[in-house]
């Protein structure tokens, strides 16, 4: 079959693989208790997450690195990474940005300053290591909202950062959430007060710029009783030959009624087509449903990264809540995902939902991990997940590894998956209806992740269905 | 065989070190045997003690395996006798009797006479064809190596039993082999090899029993070959009493259009721990694999399958039903695995669960290694309790409530007892699963 071959002539090129030439300020390579010291004096933080950051590095270095994923990954150096590269100031008036930067994020259609923002969406923008600007802010002191960098958190919420920071993902939960405890740099933090419903939907934008570093963010949403949020991630960076580390952790935390809903489209550099390069994209990201019929829904889109190790989560503690989990993950090319979700029900009359799709193509490795627990006092929970994959090409691999554990006999589990390749019967239909071959492919991959692009916000949706039609080209006709 | 002290201890499951070794080996006269039990020993040495930090055995803790409380009986040697007439054989062909005190082989139907068909002890089989069992013994059905209690049958097996069916030969009854155990504190390693022939087919029943309260532990290992355009069933029946540890590992490879029917049934025990696995590796050739396992009190079932697509245009069919109650605790993990350039297979894999009481639990870890792309692998997995809109369709048409319950049960498994071919094992199947219902 011509057209499920890749063509290397075609193979999409990474749009956003520039590099944004500034000055910046950065740590010396390696990371021992003295790095640690100089972010957290760097970002002027309080004796209590100084320690906090050193019992997670000290925990860290007890810990052996996951090998449980399937996926293939060369050994990485931690001392060779910065842990610390921010942009440095050039003197601006306060409030203002490196006129530089301001373009990197215009180029990637990021609307920092406000006279450029897309309606409805407040960005922050996070530049390797350091928050650079937030929209919007004034429609949001409105409301009680809080929105700004992590690090500000600190500085102006010190109380609400203490309270909840950790909480959902302990600094000892894995390998990569405890360096990341240890050295995180920015990210987000999020508040919204009781019964407030955001009115625009919040955006963070994540871009490594500098060489040689990783970027450990983290972010923190804390949804009190009755109040709603939806918060939309985008990533990339630029076009290197060396692997570079992204270890994130997200924490959501949803009380009484309250609904969080987080997106993420990632696209970080995936290497070129023989693999070499890219980001590592080792994420933890937890959300926990501690009220009475909150509900938490995840949907992300995955198309970058050399490798992905990323398994967004709920944890229904609270009676009545709600986890969904809606992912397309594309891999081409040497790229590997190994990603799912982990849905764990607590309390009684919990429901939660997973619609999964991988697409794989070239000689990528793509995997579906996920793991759906109901403990004991679960009583009358519900989950139903439905994970599909696609093949396209026939050097990929696709694999499912769903784990159920169910403890309550009065709670239904259901579980579905398929692998196939693109139908043949379908791209006749549409080819036998004068649709050209590539187009109809992109078609049937479209309607195949329909279910997830749905559920994303009206911008994120158009932004992962042109993103999914580039990553395609070349793969595809 | 030459080893250090240091790498024996370390290695060697209690009572299986290789002074235990030697003696099986002085014990065994065939020359082909003992060179397969050989191998198996260095890569059994080779292999670390699975322990419960493993993925496979995370739920299922090896460390409950009674390995030191119990000594392995000496290798039993076949013997032939004349049948029983007890009216439970009348439905087989051959029927072997295996216990602590022998192991014997009554040929109820004549099918052996002309020498077509082969039941016999495996070193006999040995000695008398070194080249068959040579190249069976190979342990190309096995498709994934490194099997720690596999390779400790493989090495150690105290009773072994060679069934062949040669080609064109339709075997009308089939082959019983029934073990029991009386005696606590013995440990039995049966193995069994099965060789159908082309076009030739033929059922081996295994069936599992003894008293409660009678601790032993069994770790069998069986290999089927299935030649071109054969049948074979494959069916495994396992009713211990409460005390007794069963592991099982089968491995079938099934040539060119060739069928296998795998099926298991987990009953007894406190612990079972049963792989089953399929390597359809010619064009054609397609597995059918399944079983029941019904858990009550503090029972713990583990089953394991691996549908393996070496060949293109192979197809292969699971289903697995389980039940809890109790405080009993099931695990079914299982692959469908497509090998590059595996293509045009059609895979299914289903696995249902019904967890009947609060105590019980039930995992289910189904999942698919697809590395070739112009085929359809899905799989499905339920686990929940009765449909309660069908007990009340029953309640409502004057069924008591316990009545309406043990009926979608017995339904539930029908579905599996109904591909036993013979009408004696399914009675007993059907009083065994009633038994177990009166107790939930």
């Amino acid at each position: 079959m011509a057209i499920l071959e890749t063509d290397s002539k075609l193979v999409q090129e990474y749009q956003h693989g520039f590099t944004t030439e500034i000055e910046e300020d950065r740590a010396p390579d390696g990371l021992n208790e003295d790095i640690i010291r100089f972010i957290s004096a760097k970002k002027q933080e309080p004796e209590w997450l100084l320690e906090w950051r050193l019992k997670a590095f000290r925990w860290w270095q007890k810990m052996p690195e996951p090998r449980w994923a399937h996926l293939r990954i060369d050994p990485i150096d931690y001392q060779a990474i910065c842990y610390y590269a921010a942009p440095r100031k050039r003197g601006e008036a306060e409030g203002e940005i490196d006129p530089e930067l301001a373009r990197t994020f215009e180029k990637l259609g990021i609307p920092i300053e406000e006279r450029n923002a897309l309606a409805g969406v407040a960005v922050d923008a996070v530049f390797d290591s350091v928050s650079v600007a937030t929209t919007h802010r004034k429609i949001l002191e409105e409301k009680g909202i809080i929105f700004c960098s992590i690090s500000e958190a600190v500085r102006n919420h010190p109380e609400l950062v203490r309270k909840y920071l950790g909480t959902v993902v302990p600094l000892s939960d894995n390998y990569f959430a405890s360096l990341n405890s240890a050295v995180f740099t920015d990210g987000s933090f999020c508040y919204i007060p009781r019964g407030v419903r955001c009115p625009v939907e919040l955006s963070t934008y994540f871009r490594i710029n500098a060489l040689n570093t990783g970027q450990f963010e983290r972010t923190l949403i804390v949804a009190e009783p009755g109040s709603y949020v939806s918060y939309l991630e985008g990533c990339t960076a630029p076009q290197r030959d060396q692997n570079q580390l992204h270890a994130a952790v997200v924490e959501l935390i949803a009380l009484d009624d309250a609904e969080i809903k987080y997106s993420t489209i990632q696209n970080w550099y995936a290497g070129d087509k023989d693999g070499k390069g890219g980001i590592y994209n080792f994420v933890t990201k937890r959300g926990l449903c501690q009220g009475r019929r909150s509900k938490i829904s995840w949907t992300q889109v995955e198309a970058g990264s050399a490798i992905t190790w990323k398994y967004p989560g709920c944890v229904l503690a609270g009676e009545g809540s709600v986890g969904e989990f809606y992912s397309v993950a594309f891999t081409n090319h040497r790229m590997q995902a190994d990603t799912g979700t982990k849905m764990v029900h607590l309390a009684p009359h919990t429901r939660s939902t997973i619609i999964s799709k991988g697409i794989s193509a070239g000689e990528s490795c793509n995997s579906y991990r996920g793991l759906v627990q109901i403990a004991p006092e679960a009583h009358h929970s519900r989950n139903h997940s439905a994970c599909d994959s696609m093949l396209v090409g026939d050097r990929c691999s696709a694999n499912t590894f769903p784990y159920i554990e169910a403890e309550n006999h009065t709670s239904i589990v259901e579980h579905e998956a398929t692998t196939s390749k693109i139908s043949e019967e379908q791209l006749f239909y549409l080819r036998s209806r004068g649709i050209p071959e590539s187009d109809a492919a992109s078609l049937v991959v479209k309607g195949f992740c329909r279910d997830v692009f749905k559920t994303l916000p009206m911008e994120f949706s158009v932004e992962a269905v042109k993103l999914l039609e580039l990553k395609l080209e070349g793969s595809i006709g | 065989m030459t080893m250090t002290l240091e790498t024996a201890p370390t290695t060697c499951l209690p009572g299986f070190g290789p002074e235990a070794f030697e003696a099986v080996l002085a014990a065994t006269r065939s020359k082909a045997v003992r060179a397969r039990r050989r191998a198996a020993f260095e890569s059994y040495l080779a292999l670390p003690v699975p322990h419960a930090r493993m993925e496979e055995y995370r739920r299922t803790d090896p460390a409950r395996f009674p390995f030191a409380r119990v000594e392995a009986l000496p290798l039993l040697r076949a013997e032939t006798v004349p049948p029983s007439g007890r009216p439970e054989d009348e439905e087989f062909d051959v029927v072997v009797d295996v216990s602590e005190s022998g192991c014997a082989i009554a040929d109820r139907s004549g099918a052996l006479k002309d020498g077509k068909v082969t039941v016999c002890g495996l070193d006999e089989a040995g000695e008398s064809d070194p080249e068959t069992i040579r190249a069976l013994l190979g342990g190309k059905a096995q498709a994934e190596p490194g099997r720690k209690y596999r390779d400790l049958v493989d090495a150690f097996w105290n009773v072994g039993l060679f069934v062949q069916v040669g080609n064109g030969i339709e075997l009308p009854q089939g082959v019983l082999v029934r073990y029991r155990l009386r005696t606590p504190g013995v440990a039995l390693l049966p193995r069994l090899l099965v060789d159908i022939g082309r076009g030739a087919s033929a059922t081996v029943v295994e069936s599992f029993d003894g008293p409660d309260g009678c601790e032993t532990l069994t770790v069998a290992s069986r290999e089927v070959y299935v030649d071109a355009g054969a049948r074979c069933r494959l069916i495994s029946l396992q009713e211990w009493g409460d005390e007794a540890v069963h592991v099982a590992e089968d491995w079938a490879r099934i040539h060119r259009d060739a069928t296998v029917d795998l099926l298991t049934m987990s009953l007894g025990g406190k612990l079972s721990k049963v792989a089953v696995g399929g390597d359809v590796c010619e064009p054609g050739s397609h597995a059918w694999m399944g079983g029941l396992f019904f858990g009550g009190e503090d029972q713990h079932f583990d089953q394991r399958t691996l549908q393996y697509h070496s060949s293109p245009d192979t197809t292969s069919k699971m289903l697995y039903k389980g039940a809890v109650s109790g405080e009993a605790h099931s695990v079914y993990q299982g692959f469908i695995q497509a090998l590059p350039g595996a293509i045009r297979v059609d895979a299914y894999q289903t696995n249902n669960n019904l967890i009947l009481s609060p105590e019980a639990r039930a995992d289910s870890i189904p999942g698919l290694l697809i590395d070739a792309d112009d085929l359809a692998c899905s799989h499905g997995a339920t686990i929940g309790n009765l449909d309660e809109d069908q007990v009340f369709y029953l309640r409502a048409r004057g069924l008591p409530d316990a009545e309406a319950r043990k009926l979608l049960v017995l339904g539930f498994f029908e579905e599996i007892v109904e591909r036993v071919p013979y009408r004696q094992v399914q009675d007993r199947l059907h009083k065994q699963l009633e038994r177990k219902l009166a107790l939930v």
